[in-house]
């Protein structure tokens, strides 16, 4: 399979899942793999209709279908997150990304799951 | 009937346009943001000899050239010494190019333009004249055209009493998808006017408005039927008003805006109600509205007292004819909308 056939059946199976969960059209409008000039590499999940209540409540099972899509990618599943639209109930994105050096070391001083307003940590492993 | 045309802006788009089809009596498109924003994105911003180029094209074929600086929002640059000469000057290069009429939103430049100079002057959709009343005001501004707020596309009282206050030309936007008494309207607007216009230019994390009024509609489809679109099948409903209309759709590419040409042209479509609505687009490719299974719901609307939770007449619709479309694998399906959700 091409990596842009397992990015499109990875879209809507991960779609399919979030409708099923939260018992709405849910739509992803487009999913990115990506690499940045830092070293940073992964997916990009752009979201429409997701809401931040959606990601309260059902956490974990979005996280397991995140970790689950993230790994049919053949992305390592160390840092997922949601970005919000700061200050409102809007989930613009879901995210899977493996951190360089660099950025890791901006995340890892930080705690909670807010580190800054537009981000939301559904999972972050902390390197040994 | 006199259609005007939506256009990115370049003569390419232009000529692609106007070969494909011989029913556009009018194009529009947006100028230089640097002197008046536009209230809605643009693919291009063309300068004075682009205008002055595709004019001259669009005259060879017969066809009207609009100019729309409808920013609803210009920060108050417009009444200083400096921002009036700027305008005024960039009016009147617009006007010695020859285009046949130039659309505003803010009610200075109304009168401004109908005291100095030839061109017809249209009040922009984003002025909000959604009664006889403030048409009338225009109407004494100076106004020869003025653009009805589709907010009461489906209310025919207010229409026909506008149609009988005025004397001035009324347009009617016939493919606007905006939500139907949007919370965001002004602010959205105002917005896109700031981002669009002479600047400063901001750096902007995210359109929340745009995202909340897709959050909206994915959470309650009804939504989508109770933008107060016109369907090409209903035009003749709405003749009795005007013989002009107005097709959006500035950021499509040709092919769609000819597409809706067709449509409204032949007063027919048989499709996806999507593929015609200028906004939301993105929303094209998650619902399916079979256009002609609305048949017959203008009669409804046309006696509709916009109380929606004692009528529930456009979510019953909803319900019944919206589907959405799924993936099973990598082929897209399309469901039922109580399958995936709907309220």
């Amino acid at each position: 399979m091409t990596i842009t056939e397992t990015l499109s059946k990875n879209r809507g199976e991960l779609e399919v899942k979030l409708r099923n969960l939260l018992a709405k059209p849910v739509f992803l409008i487009e999913m990115d793999a990506f690499a940045l000039p830092c070293g940073c590499k992964g997916a990009t999940i752009n979201t429409r209709g997701l809401q931040y209540d959606d990601l309260e409540i059902f956490e974990d099972h979005i996280v397991k279908y995140l970790k689950d899509t993230s790994e049919n990618l053949e992305i390592e599943p160390s840092f997922l997150f949601a970005r919000l639209v700061p200050g409102t109930a809007e989930i613009a994105s879901l995210n899977s990304r493996v951190l360089c050096n660099r950025c890791y070391m901006d995340f890892a001083r930080g705690s909670g799951k807010k580190p800054r307003p537009d981000i939301y940590i559904l999972n972050f492993i902390r390197r040994e | 009937m006199k259609l005007y045309a939506p256009h990115v802006g370049h003569l390419e788009g232009l000529e692609e346009l106007l070969n494909g089809s011989k029913d556009i009596y009018g194009i529009y498109m947006a100028g230089t943001p640097d002197y008046v924003g536009t209230g809605r994105t643009n693919l291009s911003a063309p300068g004075l000899e682009d205008i002055a180029e595709q004019t001259e094209y669009a005259h060879e074929k017969g066809v009207k050239m609009e100019i729309v600086l409808n920013s609803s929002c210009m920060g108050g640059i417009h009444l200083t010494p400096e921002g009036y000469n700027r305008i005024s000057w960039y009016f009147k290069q617009l006007n010695n190019i020859g285009i046949d009429s130039i659309t505003v939103a803010e009610p200075y430049f109304v009168e401004m333009l109908a005291k100095e100079y030839d061109m017809e002057v249209v009040v922009s959709v984003l002025s909000f004249v959604d009664s006889p009343q403030k048409a009338e005001f225009y109407e004494e501004l100076g106004a020869d055209t003025i653009v009805i707020d589709p907010a009461v596309n489906r209310d025919f009282d207010k229409l026909e009493a506008i149609r009988d206050t005025v004397s001035t030309g009324l347009k009617l936007l016939v493919n606007e998808g905006c939500l139907y008494q949007c919370p965001f309207r002004y602010a959205h607007f105002n917005f896109f006017s700031h981002a669009n216009g002479p600047g400063p230019k901001l750096s902007v994390l995210d359109d929340y408005y745009y995202y909340k009024c897709l959050s909206l509609r994915i959470s309650d489809p009804q939504q989508l039927i109770k933008s107060p679109w016109i369907r090409p099948e209903d035009l003749k409903e709405y003749k009795h008003i005007t013989d002009i209309f107005k097709i959006g759709g500035r950021t499509h590419f040709p092919n769609w805006i000819l597409n809706n040409v067709q449509a409204y042209a032949n007063e027919s479509y048989d499709g996806n109600l999507m593929d015609l609505l200028d906004c939301p687009k993105d929303l094209k490719d998650l619902f399916y509205i079979p256009n002609k299974e609305l048949d017959g719901a203008i009669s409804q609307w046309k006696q509709c007292t916009k109380v929606c939770n004692k009528c529930g007449y456009c979510n019953r619709l909803a319900e019944k004819i919206i589907k959405v479309y799924s993936t099973e694998g990598c082929e897209n399906v399309l469901k039922p909308l109580k399958e995936n959700g709907g309220k």
